[in-house]
């Protein structure tokens, strides 16, 4: 359960678990409105990695990121 | 668990962000899917041979829980909805610094 504490840390190191083991990693975000908090958090069942922000600006790259993880799950890169 | 179309998970998802706005929190996990229905064989061979990738996603909030699947030739179309719904529904954080002019003008 480590924090990673800044983003551009978090999204290089998340990209490395990921490519590790992909059939094997998830990865999920967690949205409190109420609190204003944004986790984000990536596993392998071995390793796990946290970000968290109260930023609205970070959401867009989270979702930059979001999006690429998506296209490549569902795609036959390894 | 509830295996919804991509449009009725959006749909869906739309609801709970609503629902989750005064209290509460929401989850979504995505992970990558090789389309097995069955568990692993124990003598380790493969459950799916030559697998076509696809992407779980799920979504949490409170005890509702839904899923879906997302095909490879779906994918364009499902993150442009999917970061849109994202754009409309996260909303409640903080803004650090007003946009400079400069780039206000130029949009």
């Amino acid at each position: 359960m480590t924090f990673v504490p800044n983003w551009e840390e978090f999204e290089k190191a998340a990209e490395m678990l990921y490519l590790q083991d992909p059939i094997n990693t998830r990865y999920s975000v967690k949205y409190s409105h109420s609190k204003g908090a944004f986790n984000v958090k990536i596993t392998d069942n071995k390793k796990c990695l946290q970000y968290k922000t109260e930023v609205q600006q970070d959401v867009r790259k989270i979702d930059k990121f979001m999006s690429n993880l998506l296209r490549h799950m569902a795609s036959n890169d390894n | 668990m509830v295996l919804l179309s991509n449009d009725e998970f959006l749909a869906e998802l739309t609801k709970l962000f609503q629902k989750a706005r005064l209290a509460g929190s929401i989850t979504m996990t995505m992970k990558r899917y090789d389309g097995r229905s069955k568990p692993q064989p124990r003598d380790g061979t493969p459950a799916v041979k030559n697998p076509e990738y696809k992407c779980l996603l799920r979504a949490q909030s409170k005890s509702k829980k839904i899923s879906t699947v997302v095909e490879q030739r779906d994918v364009e179309k499902f993150s442009t909805a999917y970061s849109n719904l994202l754009k409309t529904s996260v909303n409640g954080l903080k803004r650090l610094k007003k946009p400079k002019k400069k780039a206000m003008a130029t949009q």
